[in-house]
């Protein structure tokens, strides 16, 4: 008998398929996995406890730097937690230009997934096709708040900028292009007999499994749970517009897949509505007092995230500052499955699950 | 097997005939949009030394100082001192959103790297001399103009 001994691989944390910096302790015993431990926290600023020392205006610039994929979602869930303590309207435009960004930056964010995670899983040219869809998206962020990744767009009361002329047309014109590329993306990708092998099958979890380590999103999705925040407990305008919520079936990382393209296909369902519906003209900005001051009292608001649940929890005692502020970033959650799913695998397999996970290290560090 | 590479490659013709993404910077400039968020320009005659900018900043990297108006007819201080520091400025655009009198407003110019990190020190004559690109919205003032109607 040949004697064997296992092996303590390290993973990162400066390693490409972490998409960030990440740390893995992988126990391997030959090919095979026998235990893996995330290590994290080497993106860790601070932010909630910074945050006790800003005034609400102040902390969303924060907000863009924890998912730095999709910093819209981020800013909408401060100044929607905000705006719920304090009991603000926000005008239909400031609503409908809101939901337009959010949705459009849903798809940046799946793009830079599929982009990246094909990657992951040795295909190269899909990542080039995926970020220069991205960059359309960015471009258009570009013009309308100054920026392509940190948009500092949103403001408690409504957002910070009016779309420039013609900007809702050119959002119009970008949801037929992405149409058809959905197409040539699903000619590339969905078809392709080595991303089959390569995700069929693999990174399996049950609904159980997925609920008791409280998954959200895709992640959570993908086992077949309908369950999105925009609608079960819609919040902005969400109500208003139809769309479905892609489900998978296996749970596999090929489902995940699947699932995050048709989330793009809803994205450009909802964001085609509401550029049909988009008010003419009309206040961007709420009736917001001078200095915000924020009653005394305690919310929690969660949003769907192209994560997941990105909650936002604020404790205020009346000043402009909150007292406490906490954030439940879904990638932080999500990532804590890993283990399980890595224990028995191939170590060739051990990248394609990570990446299947889609976390953001901005966000699991915070 | 055989399929995927032929599909594949039917994309990748497809693309070839399209026209080029990419763009030839830093050989030829990259212009950005009217609201880019670059590097500050500053009026110091403008500026009335109400240190609104300084205490918006979520970084803290803006440092100013005044000094009692020279011409004895007028009230009020000038500046005398201003620093931003950009090592850790984060171009937020907080500074130019509070500036009552927009003595500090956004330029679309982006190039900021150095050679060394002292240089990342802009005084009020570096940001008075970077007056190019300068944006011109900037009076979408909303702590200024709550419920302001758009146009
Ligand atoms: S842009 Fe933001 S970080 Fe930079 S000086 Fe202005 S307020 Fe401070
Ligand atoms: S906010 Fe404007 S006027 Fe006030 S100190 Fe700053 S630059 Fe000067």
């Amino acid at each position: 008998m040949l004697r064997t001994e296992e092996m303590l691989l390290n993973v990162g944390p400066q390693h490409p398929s972490t998409h960030g910096v990440l740390r893995l302790i992988v126990k391997i015993d030959g090919e095979m996995i026998v235990d893996a431990e995330p290590v994290i926290g080497y993106l860790h600023r601070g932010t909630e406890k910074l945050a006790e020392d800003l005034n609400y205006t102040q902390i969303i610039p924060y907000t863009d730097r924890m998912d730095y994929l999709s910093a819209m979602t981020n800013n909408y869930a401060i100044v929607h937690a905000t705006e719920q303590l304090m009991g603000l309207e926000i005008p239909e435009r400031a609503e409908y230009l809101r939901v337009i960004v959010m949705e459009l930056n849903r798809i940046a964010s799946h793009l830079v997934w599929m982009g990246t995670y094909l990657l992951d899983v040795g295909a190269m040219s899909p990542f080039l096709y995926a970020f220069r869809d991205r960059e359309e998206i960015l471009n258009l962020f570009n013009e309308l708040c100054g920026a392509r990744i940190t948009y500092n767009y949103m403001r408690v009361g409504g957002v910070k900028w009016d779309a420039p002329p013609g900007w809702i047309e050119k959002v119009g014109t970008f949801v037929e292009y992405m149409k058809k590329q959905m197409r040539d993306y699903h000619a590339l990708i969905t078809g392709n007999e080595i991303f089959i092998s390569r995700t069929k099958g693999v990174g399996v979890y049950s609904k159980e499994l997925a609920i008791q380590y409280g998954l959200s999103g895709a992640n959570l999705r993908v086992t077949g749970i309908d369950w999105d925040l925009r609608k079960k407990q819609p919040y902005s305008i969400y109500s208003r517009f139809e769309f479905d919520v892609p489900t998978g079936k296996t749970g596999d990382l090929y489902d995940k897949y699947l699932c995050r393209m048709n989330e793009v296909v809803e994205s450009l369902k909802i964001i085609e509505q509401a550029v049909n519906q988009f008010p003419e003209g009309g206040s961007i900005m709420g009736k917001v007092p001078r200095v915000l001051r924020v009653p005394e009292g305690e919310i929690y608001v969660g949003i769907e995230s192209p994560r997941g649940e990105l909650g936002c929890h604020i404790v205020s005692k009346g000043k402009d500052k909150p007292w406490r502020l906490k954030f439940r970033r879904p990638s932080f959650y999500n990532l804590q499955i890993l283990p399980v799913l890595l224990k028995g695998e191939n170590i060739s397999n051990l990248v394609a699950i990570l990446g299947g996970i889609d976390i953001v290290l901005g966000e699991v560090d915070c | 097997m055989v399929l995927g590479l032929v599909k594949g490659l039917g994309i990748t013709l497809k693309n070839m005939t399209k026209p080029r993404v990419t763009y030839r910077y830093p050989d030829e400039p990259l212009k950005m949009p009217d609201r880019f968020r670059g590097i500050q320009y500053l009026d110091p005659e403008k500026c009335i030394v109400c240190n609104q900018c300084a205490r918006i900043c979520p970084t803290d990297c803006i440092q100013l100082t005044g000094k009692k108006n020279p011409d004895p007819e007028k009230k009020g201080k000038v500046l005398d001192t201003f620093d931003i520091n950009f090592e850790i400025c984060i171009l937020c655009d907080l500074c130019t959103e509070v500036c009552p009198t927009e003595a500090i407003v956004m330029t679309n110019n982006y190039e900021l790297a150095v050679y060394s990190r002292d240089e990342l020190f802009k005084d009020i004559r570096w940001l008075h001399e970077n007056n190019q690109n300068i944006r011109s919205e900037n009076s979408t003032n909303l702590i200024k103009k709550p419920g302001g109607k758009t146009t």
